[in-house]
């Protein structure tokens, strides 16, 4: 089954006069596979991104994740699909600043209510250990440094296990050893849990050891 | 749902100062409206009991201007003859009550009453020396009549209570003894209307704070009134009735119609302006308080506006975790309902302490030496269900703005 499947996209921004953004954009992705999304700055990755997380519904074209066609469907059934189908990372750290760490990553299970608080709880930790930040569970998320908060939102990401994973630039924070520490994360998680990463990065190094590679350019595949 | 409440109290309590004052708004509000309206009711009522000290809340009596002149010639003559009367004269075949025995005992089943004082109001001149007034003579039964006027708490020299055993003591207006230069233990002469005269000993002054009573009134027994209008055993001019809620003097009246072909007047028949005064101070009182809790509900309007300003990158990523607009709506609605309640309670027991606190101002009206405060559960009830609502209101449409926060306009940056 496809994990994800993207239909002949087309999208405009009407910025005094209308702009074409992404431009019959078309492609798969597999389960389990781990792709980058590169390109020049400018060139559409979040603004692809921000339609595949389903968040921006304004756009020609269809999109599926899981076999389940996700255009078209309303806003609440959108969020429903994204707390438990999708995790984010995103180019900034976007932590809840009054909670603790912990919280932070509890949030979107919380909302799924699949499983226990102490069950969710004592997974949030794991997952902080897991990211190097033991210790730090109950430190506010105001309290803590950036490559932090990013490793935290990516733990919060993981909460759910969801099928697909996506990231804007989510190691653009951190430094060699945080990155090396997030990409074996997200390889793990491709290649043992078949969870899908989608990433869109700057870094061309984590770009090359990921399994594939799309490019854009001026809002379209010029190399996949 | 629980996890939307968590979120709210975080909010909350990160954001002390903002939130004390929301509250104080909220608190400020609903004491303001409870202390108004208590204080205002407070007012009418004892404007109300001034009144009442010489209006029954229901009179029964001889209404002649209701009464036909008596014809003594037919209009229509048969034939062709036609008749015509100059100067016809209204012959008043009965006044006052002839009989009130009957009257009365019907009266005593009626349960609602819980007072009928029989009287015979006249009109006499009262003479001291060379001074001669005219006064307004009530000859009233002293226990009964201090059922229904509360007379004797308005006697402020002598008691009320001696009428019964001096059968020509008076009791006069505290301002009516002054205008005739008269003290207590004085003689006085009466006269009345038919020309009938007798002698009093004043052995009372009443005082009841409206000065047209004060300086007119005049209080013999029923015997002695009867004595110098020379009239019969149960001749009486008025029966006085007090029944247990005045505001429904006009039912009871009603009800009373066929007990007698006398007129039944409930208070509110001729003083409307007294009633229409008490309604316009509710009005008044209660515009202002409520204007006050809407000043309220713009400041929580204006804060849980700031707060959703504030935490817009929050709900951009509570909404791209999978939160829904109605998480949204609940958590920031909770926060506004949490400053109605805590705000409502204090409001609550503030007005309360400010009431009680008015309560202890001396000021003299009617029997009272201190401001008039009621407490009245409905105006506490109100207050706080206005309060919430109020805070719901302003509450709702920040809360309904945070949940149409589009995530990635936010998170786009
Ligand atoms: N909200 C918007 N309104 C109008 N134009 C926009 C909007 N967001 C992005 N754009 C434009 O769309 C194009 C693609 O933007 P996008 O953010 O997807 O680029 P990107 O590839 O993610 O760049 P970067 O590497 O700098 O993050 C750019 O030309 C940008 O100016
Ligand atoms: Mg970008």
């Amino acid at each position: 089954m496809k994990a994800l499947s993207v239909n002949k996209i087309n999208k405009y921004f009407y910025v005094a006069q209308k702009f074409q953004v992404l431009k019959e954009v078309n492609f798969d992705i597999n389960q389990g596979e781990f792709v980058s999304i590169i390109g020049k700055s400018g060139s559409g990755k979040s603004t692809l991104l921000y339609l595949l997380s389903t968040m921006d519904t304004d756009y020609e074209g269809a999109i599926s994740i899981n076999g389940t066609t996700v255009t078209g469907k309303s806003q609440n059934e959108l969020a429903a699909f994204r707390n438990a189908h999708i995790g984010f990372v995103f180019q900034f750290h976007y932590l809840l600043p009054e909670f603790s760490l912990v919280e932070n990553i509890m949030l979107p299970a919380l909302k799924l209510k699949l499983k226990s608080k102490e069950e969710i709880e004592h997974r949030a930790v794991e997952l902080l250990g897991m990211l190097d930040m033991k210790g730090t569970e109950l430190k506010k998320a105001a309290a803590i440094s950036g490559g932090q908060a990013q490793r935290v939102a990516i733990a919060r990401a993981l909460i759910n296990d969801p099928a697909v994973i996506m990231g804007d630039e989510p190691t653009g924070n951190l430094d060699s050893r945080n990155t090396a520490i997030v990409f074996d994360i997200f390889k793990e998680l491709a290649h043992n849990k078949g969870q899908t990463i989608i990433a869109v990065t700057h870094d061309d190094e984590f770009a090359q050891k990921s399994d594939r590679i799309i490019e854009l350019k001026d809002g379209k595949i010029i190399n996949e | 749902m629980k996890t939307n409440y968590r979120i709210a109290w975080v909010h909350l309590t990160s954001r002390f100062r903002q939130l004390a004052v929301a509250t104080l708004s909220v608190t400020f509000g609903i004491s303001m409206f409870i202390f108004m309206n208590s204080f205002i009711s407070g007012v009418n009522e004892a404007q109300t009991v001034i009144t009442f000290t010489s209006l029954a809340h229901i009179r029964i009596y001889n209404d002649l201007s209701a009464r036909e002149p008596a014809k003594l010639i037919p209009d229509t003559v048969a034939g062709n003859a036609l008749s015509v009367v100059n100067n016809a004269r209204n012959i008043r075949y009965t006044e006052g009550i002839k009989d009130a025995g009957p009257i009365l005992k019907a009266l005593k089943k009626q349960k609602a009453i819980t007072g009928i004082s029989p009287q015979i109001n006249t009109n006499v001149f009262i003479q001291n020396g060379v001074t001669q007034i005219s006064a307004a003579l009530s000859g009233v039964d002293v226990q009964k009549e201090n059922k229904v006027f509360h007379t004797a708490d308005y006697v402020v020299e002598g008691d009320f209570f001696d009428l019964q055993k001096h059968p020509n003591g008076i009791i006069l207006g505290k301002g009516l003894a002054q205008i005739l230069g008269v003290k207590v233990g004085d003689n006085i002469s009466l006269t009345s209307a038919s020309g009938g005269s007798k002698n009093f000993t004043i052995i009372g002054l009443l005082e009841t704070g409206a000065t047209g009573v004060d300086r007119s009134k005049a209080i013999v027994s029923l015997l002695a009134a009867r004595q110098l209008n020379s009239k019969n055993k149960s001749y009486v001019t008025d029966i006085q009735i007090a029944v247990s809620d005045y505001n429904k003097a006009q039912k009871v009246a009603a009800s009373m119609a066929g007990i007698t072909s006398y007129k039944i007047e409930p208070w509110q028949l001729g003083n409307s302006q007294l009633d229409s005064a008490n309604k316009l101070r509710y009005i008044m009182s209660f515009v202002i308080s409520v204007t006050i809790l809407i000043v309220a509900g713009f400041g929580i309007y204006n804060i849980m506006n700031m707060t959703v300003n504030e935490k817009i990158k929050e709900i951009a990523i509570l909404k791209a975790m999978g939160y829904s607009g109605r998480d949204i709506v609940i958590i920031f609605l909770t926060q506004s309902i949490v400053i109605g309640l805590v705000g409502g309670i204090l409001g609550l027991v503030l007005g309360y302490i400010i009431s009680v606190c008015t309560g202890y101002i001396p000021f003299r009206i009617a029997t009272s030496t201190t401001l008039p405060i009621n407490f009245n559960t409905s105006d506490y009830v109100l207050g706080f269900v206005f309060g919430i609502v109020i805070t719901f209101l302003a509450g709702y449409f920040p809360a309904s703005k945070a949940s149409k926060v589009d995530p990635v306009t936010i998170i786009r940056g």
